[in-house]
């Protein structure tokens, strides 16, 4: 009886590595894979961690429901079940691609992008198998031929094209503002230094001084580059920076007295990267007159729409565990791009019949006007060519320790070459 | 009538061969086959995997000959890789070179700068040339950043698709046969250099400097030497890591990879051209094993424990042979070697 039953939980065993040997096909439910490659180990890894979240708790939501969001009418097909897939590529690009092989080879139809040196990597790859990718990484670098990699929030140097326009409408000194860029170095916050952005600044009246450069996450304090910017008469900084950049250059722009409301008059702008709303949260009234543009709204904004979906998704599928983090809504708005872009194509090819390139032009290049419930600057239109889904882009100042929206400028569409 | 046992060696043509039995000379055309037939059954994902592999053997065997033989530690061979990259890259990308031909500069020019970050080797060893290495590695990073205009930064190099006589490398199986091409030559090479005499110096100066340089070992030149040599397969490696990634970037040639190789011949073996592919295959395994795990951990346990998963997996093995096996996979395989050698003596044989 005793080698029977050991008999048995070998047989067991076995049967339970066999069946994943078996092909999807031989399943009988229909399942597509959204997700894709995450940077949960390095610099990213916080904003992708969230990402993650948003990403895993949207899919519930629609497998749970069938629905697309609480605000839409149109359903998800309700044979077809959403599993997130996902791997860690610790932002290296060679791991990069067998992740990507790995992720194509278990059907995936739709790519994702965890940061810039992941996108200059896959790029040319996707286009090849004309397979369309989300991105939370932003650069000019997406604005050039091929394309198949779509953003949810606008390019840095459209964000900080924004921060420019804002600060020079409320300039009110006769002289020139003179600006300067301070900002992360590596290819995110480079992809800032295009001509086409100092020659914008310059005709909207500025005088452009010079770049400064912080390391993505500072292991001291960058009292060089900003004593530069002082001794230059800066009025102005635009950078690229993630929040572990950004806020120990704010705590020492403070020691050094820079900043809009201390001795030395100073603003500092950034790009989406480093979220204001996380920042106010970290810094408090430290961090006073740091202006981020193209950021999500504040997690605590349950009035919009989208927000209350992110707060009703986290209250349903991670009771005890929220996520704090803004990139929260990020994951959301992917998964809600990718789901998009797989139902659409489904609506004109047949489920057996789906591959990366129908999902592209029938699902990626189709999404218009995408409500996404305010989530996004404003509702995401895609097509060939046209990659930057937002039109408008939102700028946050952090006042009182708290993020508030002080304006909003259309997107600029600096970077020009193609 | 006697039946022979083992294999014996009756001249010096045999004993210095490097296949020196039918059996090895199979072993080896069966390897070569297995690997020419990979495409043919292997998935793209695979193929991938074993090109990235492919590429990390070329360059740990070039640190095998500098640290495992030599003696001299180098935690700067990312950096290395980079300078021969970054040669290529910009030789095909600005100048509009071939790759056939780009290739070998990268890798000479990265044998000229391990030349120069060699110098300081003449004066210091241990611990103050490991700080003098790793001096190098960001001193090379930031001079490619500085040299904008050549090197595009930060934002890097878009490298065109290499092609050789025509064949366009952009396939996957194309690519991956040009890059196990280079292992099989970058394994003879790395076999056999350590046979010359310059290898024996190398082992002498690796030993014992100064009874070496008593027995009139040239330090001054076997060390730069055995930099010179390293360096260039590091540039090769790096020129086929940008090649195929089509895209040469700063993020590519991260310090903590110059960690990795160093532990990958810790894990392999130092000293052995076998003990360099063998720690590769280990190391890259177990990324890829922590890869697909990450996903399934976290869902079990909680997200933030497939975070950083495979920095702490790939420090751990490190520790682990350290301490326990600290002649690495190689010495094991020895090992297995030497009981099936004059098997089914072997016990008797070993007593």
């Amino acid at each position: 009886m005793y080698k029977h039953r050991w008999m048995l939980a070998a047989c067991t065993i076995i049967l339970m590595v066999m069946t994943t040997f078996l092909p999807v096909s031989a399943q009988a439910e229909k399942v597509l894979y959204v997700g894709g490659t995450q940077s949960l180990t390095g610099p990213f890894a916080e904003d992708s961690a969230a990402v993650l979240a948003g990403i895993e708790d949207y899919v519930a939501y629609v497998n749970e429901t069938k629905k697309l969001a609480p605000w839409r009418s149109e359903k998800f097909p309700a044979d077809v079940k959403l599993e997130v897939l996902w791997r860690d590529d610790e932002l290296k690009p060679p791991k990069a691609l067998s992740i990507y092989e790995e992720l194509k080879a278990k059907g995936m139809l739709v790519g994702r992008i965890s940061g810039s040196p992941i996108a200059l990597a896959l790029k040319d790859r996707l286009w090849e198998d004309q397979m369309g990718a989300t991105s939370m990484a932003s650069g000019s670098y997406l604005l050039t031929p091929p394309q198949s990699i779509f953003t949810y929030y606008p390019i840095y140097t459209d964000s900080c094209a924004a921060i420019a326009d804002w600060f020079k409408a409320n300039w009110k000194e006769s002289r020139k503002p003179r600006v300067a860029y301070l900002t992360a170095d590596n290819a995110m916050g480079r992809s800032l230094e295009i001509p086409e952005m100092k020659a914008y600044l310059e005709n909207i009246g500025y005088e452009f001084v010079g770049t400064q450069y912080v390391p993505l996450v500072p292991t001291s304090p960058p009292t060089t580059q900003l004593t530069w910017l002082k001794q230059k008469g800066v009025d102005l900084a635009l950078g690229v920076m993630i929040n572990p950049g950004s806020q120990p250059t704010v705590k020492e722009m403070v020691r050094l007295g820079m900043g809009p409301h201390l001795e030395y008059h100073m603003t500092f702008g950034v790009a989406l990267p480093g979220h204001a709303a996380v920042f106010a949260e970290a810094m408090g009234e430290l961090g006073d007159g740091y202006v981020c543009a193209g950021s999500f709204r504040s997690l605590d904004d349950i009035a919009t729409p989208g927000i209350k979906f992110c707060s009703d998704l986290q209250d349903k599928y991670r009771k005890g565990k929220r996520i704090s983090h803004i990139m929260y809504e990020a994951g959301v708005l992917e998964a809600m791009i990718q789901v998009e872009a797989l139902r659409l194509a489904m609506q004109k090819v047949p489920f057996d019949k789906l591959t990366p390139r129908a999902v592209l032009e029938e699902g990626f290049y189709q999404i218009k006007n995408l409500d996404t419930g305010d989530i996004s600057s404003t509702p995401l239109t895609y097509g060939k060519g046209d990659i930057e889904g937002v039109d408008e882009i939102r700028i946050d100042q952090v006042q009182k320790g708290k993020s508030v929206k002080v304006g909003s400028s259309p997107v600029r569409h600096i970077y020009t070459k193609k | 009538m006697g039946l022979r046992t083992g294999t014996f060696h009756e001249n010096y043509a045999e004993e210095m061969a490097t296949f020196n039995s039918r059996l090895r000379w199979g072993l080896v055309a069966a390897l070569i086959v297995v690997l020419f037939l990979c495409p043919f059954f292997l998935s793209d994902r695979m193929l991938t995997i074993l090109t990235t592999m492919g590429i990390a053997v070329v360059s740990v065997h070039g640190l095998n000959i500098l640290t495992g033989y030599c003696g001299q530690i180098s935690m700067g061979h990312s950096g290395f890789m980079a300078v021969g990259g970054y040669t290529s890259a910009i030789l095909c990308a600005e100048l509009g070179w071939p790759f056939w031909a780009a290739l070998p500069c990268g890798a000479l020019a990265a044998g000229i700068a391990g030349l120069l970050f060699g110098l300081p080797s003449l004066k210091i060893k241990g611990f103050y040339l490991i700080m003098a290495t790793i001096a190098a590695q960001f001193i090379i990073i930031w001079i490619i950043i500085q040299l904008r205009s050549i090197t595009g930064g930060t934002d890097g190099l878009l490298v065109p698709k290499p092609t050789i006589c025509g064949i366009s490398l952009t396939s996957k199986a194309n690519y991956y046969y040009l890059v196990m091409f280079f292992v099989v030559l970058a394994t003879i090479t790395a076999h056999n250099i350590v046979r010359t005499r310059a290898g024996r110096a190398f082992i002498a100066i690796r030993d014992n400097e100064v009874a070496a340089e008593v027995m009139g070992v040239s330090l001054w030149s076997y060390k730069l030497q055995a930099f010179f040599i390293g360096c260039i397969y590091a540039g090769a490696a790096g020129s086929l890591l940008v090649h195929y990634v089509r895209f040469a970037s700063i993020e590519q040639f991260p310090f903590m990879d110059s960690v990795w190789y160093l532990g990958m011949l810790i894990v392999g073996g130092m000293g052995s051209t076998a003990g360099a592919i063998f720690g590769v295959i280990a190391l890259k395994l177990l990324d890829e094993l922590v890869t697909v795990s990450g996903p399934i951990l976290a869902a079990a346990v909680a997200p933030q424990a497939a975070a950083s998963l495979a920095l702490i997996s790939h420090g751990l093995i490190i520790i682990i042979f350290l301490i326990f096996e600290p002649r690495g996979l190689y010495h094991r395989w020895e090992m297995i070697r030497a009981y099936f050698r004059l098997w089914p003596y072997s016990h008797e044989a070993s007593e």
